[in-house]
């Protein structure tokens, strides 16, 4: 008898001889221990793959073998690599600073406005809440010639020309673009809503007494106390840009990328090397480049806009 | 420095009326204190003062000129706000020299503004800081230093002390009132905390659901309160209130006692007796002429200075005090005595004080 009881006792005692601090870590660890498995697994596990199979020939019918840094020098000589690492560049550097100053500028007025404030917020919510696939559909039927297309509908209502749009070399990725922009621009709005709310009235009263104009008021007191969620956006949306893809993949389906490539972004290269050549080694190498950009530039960013 | 003229003030939002048509005068280099319990319209007057709420009806002047429809900036006046409003960005020197924003003064005149202001309230060793390498008072400080550096016609506050600990507002109470005495601008100061009224106004303006109850020096608000309201609200603890009935010249309290008192303009024959726990003192001898209560000691609370003694009495509990060093026992019976010319009588139905005829 004593000695089942003593054997009933001893594993409570070594749970009963851990001090509290260590059962809390214990506890911490056990429920943490789900979400970063997963993330092993699901994400870090493959990433390291990528690296891997960026040095090997793999194409999917015969095993991988190393082949060294091949893969990236004939990623470096491919024409077709530097025309969408430009477009994909355009996408960044036309998307990102004209959705951010729409947003912007949406958010500022809709701060003020408190009739249907929460209806207005959520009509420029709903597109980020669409699919990309429906929304490029529609799009590109506003791209048509007339009679079917709007935009060339309204402008031939003003005796303007038509416009090829999404058939033009020159057009076709700015026109990919709008709707990009504007599925992103919901998102952006909310965040730099939150980003106004959070300054106290009382700022914006103390510069009125003060004797500030509406003018002074954003540029000396708003935009500086909304540098966090600026920075935020800034680096988030930039993301968003450089992996620009199911825009550009839904319209354009016959065609993916453009005339001429002239809307192929990285990730539609790296897309179509590994589904539609199958060579996943070339494609792994272009991952990481992408990867590289990716890291590179929101490391400039964060450290560009930190507080000096 | 400047005058200000408050007549028939209204505000009202929507169909609630906040303030109702109210009427004060503050003279150039006084220092008010509008005082009342939160909700009572003393910070929606303040900010119609200073131009941040539209004026529903009435009239307000600052030093003579109407301006009702003047902007804030065009008022001269400054104001300190209870979460300081200074900027999380700027150094305390560009949020001093905030104030300047407007004054066409050259740069290095403006510098030396800021560091003549920096210096009077002992900031000129923080003035490369940002904000949040300051501790509360010194943000408060800056927020004073900001309103001071323009040299306004009027300082206005808005509980500029309510985020501070109690120690350091005692603190800046001390120098806000310094302040005042040396520069001698106008101020308009608000706040719901009876003492830090009490100590620094020239004149109190007790409000009271959007309406004056009372204008006064603070010592004629505690000598001479004109209802229950302000006789609770001024003096600290509040003032004892006992219903009696008047009989012949007699008041009969509940608990079967009864003092004689001077004959009073009232109506009624239910009124309260007022009595504050100073006045109302234990270890005077029995027989002297005023009034007494009896009861048990039920709390005690030993301040060093003076013992405050609850007593229960025929339900209900007088406060009354004690010298510094002695304390009675809880359950201990006792007998507090104050003498007749300390008593306040109100009317128990309209609240109002009644005089002695």
């Amino acid at each position: 008898m004593s000695a089942t009881a003593q054997q009933e006792a001893a594993p409570g005692g070594l749970w009963s001889r851990i001090s509290l601090g260590q059962k809390q870590v214990i506890w911490a660890w056990g429920f943490l221990a789900a979400p970063l498995l997963f993330y092993v697994i699901i994400r870090f596990w493959p990433t390291f793959q990528a690296f891997y199979l960026s040095v090997t020939d793999w194409t999917l019918t015969k095993p991988a073998s190393f082949v060294g840094f091949e893969n990236y020098q004939r990623l470096f000589n491919d024409p077709l690599f530097w025309q969408v690492f430009r477009n994909t560049f355009m996408y960044l550097i036309l998307g990102t600073p004209i959705s951010l100053l729409i947003s912007f500028v949406v958010a500022y007025y809709l701060d003020r406005v408190r009739f249907m404030h929460s209806f207005i917020r959520a009509l420029y919510f709903l597109p980020f809440l669409t699919t990309a696939a429906a929304m490029a559909w529609v799009w590109r039927w506003f791209y048509q010639p007339v009679p079917i297309g709007v935009i060339n509908d309204v402008l031939a209502s003003f005796g303007i020309p038509q416009q090829p749009f999404l058939r033009s070399t020159s057009q076709a990725l700015p026109a990919v673009l709008a709707p990009a922009v504007w599925a992103g621009l919901g998102f952006q709005v909310i965040i730099f809503l939150a980003g106004l709310r959070a300054i106290p009235v009382t700022y914006y009263e103390a510069a009125r007494i003060d004797g500030l104009s509406e003018g002074a008021i954003l540029r000396r007191i708003t935009l500086p106390l909304l540098k966090p969620t600026l920075v935020f956006l800034v680096v988030f949306s930039s993301i968003g840009f450089l992996r620009i893809f199911d825009q550009v993949y839904n319209i354009n389906t016959n065609d993916p990328g453009g005339p001429l490539n002239s809307t192929k972004p990285l990730v539609l290269m790296i897309y179509q090397t590994a589904f539609s050549s199958y060579e996943m080694g070339y494609a792994a190498a272009q991952t990481v480049v992408l990867f590289m950009i990716l890291l590179v530039i929101s490391l400039v960013q964060l450290r560009l806009m930190r507080d000096r | 420095m400047a005058t200000i003229k408050l007549d028939r003030l209204v505000k009202r939002y929507g169909q609630a009326t906040v303030v109702h048509g109210i009427d004060l005068s503050i003279q150039d280099g006084e220092f008010v204190v509008l005082v009342g319990p939160s909700g009572c319209g003393k910070s929606t007057t303040l900010r119609m003062i200073a131009g941040l709420e539209e004026i529903s009806g009435g009239e307000i002047r600052i030093d003579g000129r109407v301006v009702n429809d003047l902007q804030p900036k065009d008022r001269n006046i400054a104001m300190v706000f209870q979460n300081y409003a200074i900027y999380p960005h700027m150094t305390v020197a560009d949020n001093i020299a905030f104030g300047l924003y407007r004054s066409k003064l050259s740069k290095s005149e403006k510098r030396q503004r800021v560091e003549q202001v920096a210096g009077t309230l002992g900031l000129s060793q923080l003035l490369d800081r940002r904000p949040s390498a300051l501790s509360g008072g010194q943000r408060q400080r800056v927020a004073i230093g900001r309103a001071m550096v323009r040299d306004p016609a009027a300082f206005l506050f808005d509980e500029p002390l309510s985020n501070l600990d109690a120690q350091l507002r005692t603190q800046m109470r001390i120098e806000i009132k310094r302040l005042h005495h040396r520069l001698g601008t106008t101020s308009v100061f608000v706040t719901h905390d009876q003492v830090e009224a009490m100590t620094m106004a020239d004149r109190i303006v007790v409000m009271r659901d959007g309406r004056i109850l009372q204008v006064g020096t603070p010592l004629e608000l505690y000598e001479r309160p004109v209802d229950i309201f302000t006789a609770r609200f001024i003096g600290s603890p509040t003032m004892n209130l006992l219903p009696a009935s008047l009989k012949e010249g007699r008041a009969d309290l509940s608990g079967g006692s009864s003092v004689k008192i001077p004959s009073l303009s009232s109506s009624s024959s239910e009124i309260l007796i007022g009595v504050r726990p100073q006045d109302l003192a234990l270890g005077l001898s029995t027989g002297m002429p005023g009034f007494s209560i009896s009861g048990t000691v039920v709390v005690v609370e030993p301040l060093g200075s003076e013992t405050l003694v609850h007593i229960e009495s025929s339900d209900q509990t007088v406060i009354g005090s004690a010298p510094g060093r002695q304390i009675p026992k809880i359950g201990e019976p006792m007998t507090l005595h104050a003498p007749a010319e300390r008593l306040y009588y109100f009317d128990k139905v309209t609240e109002k004080a009644l005089a002695a005829q």
